[in-house]
Order: structure tokens, then sequence, then C-alpha cells
């Protein structure tokens, strides 16, 4: 993979270059409640803002928001026009972790035929914005308590599926290019980055180990006592274990909204201008109503039910499926919940009470 | 790129009541939609939204499309406000119909409850239209009361038809009815195996197929008799109640362990469904 160092100063220039014909999104640290600041996506207008944060842990935000819309309108009828009408306009986002790019690939997986699995059904909204939205990642250059990456398959940096990668170091960064497409980002821009010294790389590795031992450290306790591999959970518990990790959900579903790897969603019609709009929305597994049919069964009635079953999604059904766990390990329902439940004592709880049923 | 989302405009042709609460539909869409028996399709009510309900048409007329439908929801009762001449829209087909190369030279066992009974006629007609493939056809169907039989006027047509049999129950005794009464399981257990003698089509459990669709405490306790009766998992098809919701295995709505029902069903063998503790 080519490499290369850029400077603070000119990576805001280059940002500011793509601005010109992208819609360019970068982490910026905003000033919210008790003055404690969060670092967030924003879009690059005029200016490419000096408050851009590389350093940190993932961001509140996921980056899948940028290809599956939490609304969007998928089709108006009546209509005889077979075509999908998708925007999708050339964008750049600039600060995804490695959590965040594995969970792209789930939505390959659900919507992309000919990458992966759907055959005939390609989704053409979720394909044109993958196809026009360029990854830069970021290394975490710390973690959360929340985060568990390393535990489930993953790194604290993009290994795969990035278009450039940015490793903060000292006054800089390590450019590393990782598709042609990332390639095609930084044609023309020779004049701002420099070869990257062995010094840097060297610098980037100490920090990426640095955040994997503490990442590894923190959840030693919870992932030690797991028999096997991750890619070998079987989380089918007693009915009890299930309902004891449940007690403190209220079904808020925030889980589900946080998640890289959420990709379901409910189809809304309603009337529109010339007729009628059929719209996607964001759904979510914990609602009460997700598996009911017309009639009132429900296949997933009761809430511990549909917390194993997301629990299981992540872990069993995708792996099953599509031959991917899609827990990140980013640790981002564990932010959420309102009832502090945390998928890594629920994992724990379950198999341990399995072990001494 | 084809828009899957967008539903094709169909009319309503013909309107038929076959109960207080069930009604078929014949809609005749703008665009052709040609299915296979056992695959379903999502209607649109324009502004309500959409359900999914299997064809209950014969598939080899592909101009026009039946569906009867049962009035239990918001789609449904919405429908039931439209006209004939109203226009609705309707996607697909989607999921796996029944293989029906798999069922040549056999004993085909069709066993409906309810509403049930109106996705296995496109299944009944299209077995019809070359009944000499198969060995027998046994259609079993039972509903709650004799107000609640659909397709009245077509059962007795059905059984005159060659190597087929219709029998029927209604689970409690009614002052309208002769016939047999009890849970359709009642219907199963009378079964003539290939070990009841003087039978002259019996039914070899080894190869014989069934068809099975019906509200998902009936499909448990069907599965369970014929499976004592012999009739291995491979052969028994199940049509999966869900709330298959997009059709196109994404939205996640009707799924069961890893399969999206939409795509590896509806319809499914209890052998694709056995490791679940209860699939229905």
């Amino acid at each position: 993979m080519k490499e290369a160092f850029i400077t603070r100063e000119n990576l805001l220039k280059l940002i500011g270059r793509w601005a010109k014909d992208h819609r360019v999104y970068v982490p910026v640290t905003f000033d919210i409640m008790n003055d404690e600041e969060t670092p967030d996506y924003a879009l690059v207008e005029d200016e490419v803002p000096d408050s851009l944060e590389l350093s940190g842990a993932a961001l509140a935000h996921t980056p899948k928001s940028f290809v599956f819309y939490p609304r969007e309108v998928v089709a108006n009828y009546p209509s005889s026009d077979a075509e999908a009408d998708v925007e999708a306009p050339p964008t750049v986002v600039v600060g995804p972790r490695g959590c965040d790019v594995r969970g792209l690939a789930k939505f390959d997986k659900v919507y992309w035929s000919t990458k992966h699995f759907t055959e005939e059904y390609d989704d053409p909204f979720i394909i044109e914005k993958r196809t026009n939205t360029y990854i830069v990642s970021v290394d975490c250059s710390a973690s959360k308590e929340t985060c568990f990456c390393t535990k489930v398959g993953g790194k604290p940096w993009a290994t795969e599926g990035f278009d450039l990668n940015l490793s903060p170091v000292e006054g800089g960064c390590v450019l590393t290019i990782g598709s042609d497409r990332g390639d095609g980002l930084m044609s023309g821009n020779d004049d701002l980055t420099t070869e990257v010294r062995r010094d840097q790389v060297e610098e980037r590795e100490r920090r990426r180990n640095s955040v994997t031992e503490a990442i590894d450290r923190r959840n030693a306790e919870f992932f030690d006592a797991i028999p096997g591999p991750y890619e070998e959970l079987d989380l089918e518990g007693s009915e009890g274990a299930w309902a004891y990790v449940t007690q403190n959900c209220v079904a808020c579903s925030a889980c589900n909204r946080a998640c890289p790897t959420c990709t379901c969603f409910l189809l809304v019609d309603q009337r529109a201008k010339g007729g009628y709009e059929r719209s996607r929305n964001w759904d979510t597994c914990l609602s009460i109503g997700f598996a009911r049919v017309g009639g009132g069964a429900n296949a997933r009635g009761a809430l511990h039910e549909r917390l194993q079953n997301r629990l299981r999604c992540k872990f069993e059904y995708s792996r099953d499926r599509y031959g991917l766990v899609t827990c990140t390990g980013c640790g981002r329902c564990i932010d959420v919940c309102m009832g502090k439940i945390d998928m890594r004592e629920v994992i724990r709880h379950v198999l341990t009470e399995k072990a001494t049923a | 790129m084809k828009n899957l989302y967008r539903p094709i405009e169909s009319v309503i042709e013909d309107i038929k009541q076959e109960t207080r609460n069930i009604t078929t539909y014949r809609f005749r869409p703008k665009e052709p939609i040609t299915f296979e028996a056992g695959q379903f399709v999502e209607l649109t009510v324009p502004g309500v939204g959409e359900a999914p309900f299997t064809p209950s048409s014969n598939p080899n007329v592909t101009d026009t499309m039946e569906i009867t439908i049962m009035r239990v929801g918001s789609v449904t009762e919405a429908l039931a406000k439209l006209k004939v001449g109203d226009v609705v829209g309707i996607r697909g087909p989607y999921g796996n119909g029944y293989d029906l190369s798999e069922f040549e030279g056999r004993e085909i066992l069709i066993v409906g409850g309810g509403v049930g009974l109106a996705p296995l006629r496109s299944l009944i007609l299209a077995l019809f239209d070359d009944i000499n493939r198969y060995k027998k056809v046994s259609i079993r169907y039972g509903a709650r009361t004799p107000g609640d039989i659909v397709y009245k006027d077509l059962l007795p047509e059905w059984a005159k038809m060659p190597r087929t049999e219709v029998l029927q129950t209604i689970d409690e005794p009614h002052p309208e009815w002769s016939g047999t009464v009890g849970v359709v399981t009642v219907l199963i257990d009378e079964l003539p195996l290939l070990t009841t003698v003087d039978i002259e089509v019996p039914f070899d459990p080894e190869t014989a197929i069934a068809c099975v669709c019906g509200p998902p405490i009936m499909l448990k306790f069907v599965n369970m008799a014929l499976l004592g009766k012999g009739f291995r998992p491979e052969n028994i098809y199940h049509s999966m109640e869900r709330n298959m919701s997009c059709g196109l295995g994404k939205c996640g709505h009707c799924m069961l362990g890893e399969y999206y029902v939409c795509k590896d069903g509806p319809v499914m063998t209890a052998a694709q469904i056995e490791k679940f503790e209860d699939p229905f």
C-alpha cells in the first residue's frame, strides 16, 4: 500500500480541495451539554474548520447514515418509471474508525448483490451512495471504556475497506492509500505530501499497539471467561438467563440506531404531491411490532426474545448467512443504553448460566 | 438501476365475498406479473401501505391475479373499502414457490386451515393443470364454523377432479354441519397409509408430499401429526407466516434465525426449520 506523510496544515488544504467538488464531512468538536466536547461529523462549507479533531476513539455517530439515510423516499407512485430516482452526490467522509469501516461491509452484504449475497435484489439507493462515498478512515488514538473491537476480530484502525487512512502522528498524519478510488482522491495533490519517514511509521505502530493493549486489558475479564473463539459463540440461552439480562431494557432501540451494522428498515406510505410516496425508515428489532403480523401474532412478543434476537443476529445469524460476525466491538450500544445494559456482560451471563445449567 | 420498491398499478376487476371477513379480489396489473405457486407478492393500498399475500389464482393465468384476503389489519381494512375499478399496487413475486417437478409421481396431501386454503388454491390449480403427473391429490380442509369456509362453490368441483379427494372438517359441532367435526388434525389421524389394506391409493409416508398452510398453531400440530405418520421432514412444506415487509431479504422483519422467510420461504420444509424450538 502506498503511504505518505501529510502535515495538519496541508491536510486542511487537501480537504478544502476535495470540498470544491465533493460533499465533505469531517469530525469536529462541538461544545454541547455540560461543556463536554464531543466530536461529530460536520459538513465542510466555505472553510475547513480548524476544530477538525482526529484524536480520540470512535465518534458518537456511525457513518452508516451517509449510505443508509434515517429516512429516504424510495418510490413515488403511481408511476410507470421502472428506474430508481437516486440522488447520490460524490461525498468524502473523514473520520470513520476501524469498527465503522467493518460495519459498512454488512451493508454491502445485504444491499449489493453483485458483490455479495442477495442475487437479483440490488438496492439502487444504497449502492449509488456507497459507490459515490469515499471513506477516509482514522486510527483510534484512544479507546472508550466500552470499546472491545480487538475481541471480535477488529483493530483500532481500519485494515481494509477504506479509500484513504489517516494515522495521526507528531505534526500530522501518515496517509495510506487503500484503493484505486483513494488514489484518485490524491491525484494532483502530490504537493501536499512528503515521503513518510521510518520514525513516523514506527510512531504509528507504537500508538496502534498502545491502544490495542489498552482495549485488550480492559476486556480481559469479559472475554477470557468465554470458551472458544468469538466466531463460534452460541447464545441460545435459557429463557431465565435472557429475561434476567433484559430487566433494565425499555425497548428504546437506541442500540439499534447507534449500531454500525443494524441495517433493518420499515417502508412507510403516505400521500404526497401528485400521488403517494414510499419512504424507507430505520427500523429496530427491539420494537414490539417488528415481527408482528396482520391479526396480531408476534414471533417475538417478549422483550427478552427481541434482545436475544438482536445479539444473536450480530454473532450467529449474520455469520451463518453472510459469513460475517457483525458486532464490530464499537461499544456504542453500551454507550447509549439508558438501562446500562452492557452486551459483554450479557454474553458472559448467558454463557455462564448455560455452562452451569 | 431498477427500482425494487415501486408498486405496479393494478386495477380491481372483481370482488367476491367468501365469508364475513374473507374476500377474493381479481386484479389486472398494468405490467405483467408472473408467479409460481407458493410465491408471494406485496400488495399496496395507496397511501396506506403494503402487506404480503400469496396469490390464490392459477399461476398459469398471467394477465390477472386473484388474491383471497382476510380483513385483519390496517392494509386489509383499507382494501375492504375499495371498489371494482379502483387501483392498487403490486410488487413481486418474491420468495420460493413449490418445486412441482419434485412432486411428480407422488401422493400429495394438502392441508389447509381457514383462510390458509387461499395460498394453497394456486398450488391446487397448478396441480389440476397436469393432474396425471401425480398419483393422488388429497385436499384436507378445516374451518372454524361452516360460515368460515372459503371457496364453498369450488370445493365440490375440485372433488370431481380425477385422482382428487376433498375432505372437510369444522372445529365444533354446528346445526348446519353433518360432516366431520374437530380441528384439521383429525383428518390426518385417519390418513390411509401404505400399511392400511383395501385402500386404492394409500399414502407412502416415505415419499408422499404434504403442503400445509394455516394459522401458526395449526402448522405446529399438523407438523407433529405428519411426522407422527412417518412423513419425512424434507417432504413437508409449510407456508411460514412472518412479517414479510420488503420481500427482498433486506428489511429484517421476517427473519427467522439466519433465514429471511421472504427469500428462503415463504414455503419452507420441516427439515429446514426443525432446528428451531418453535418456528411457527
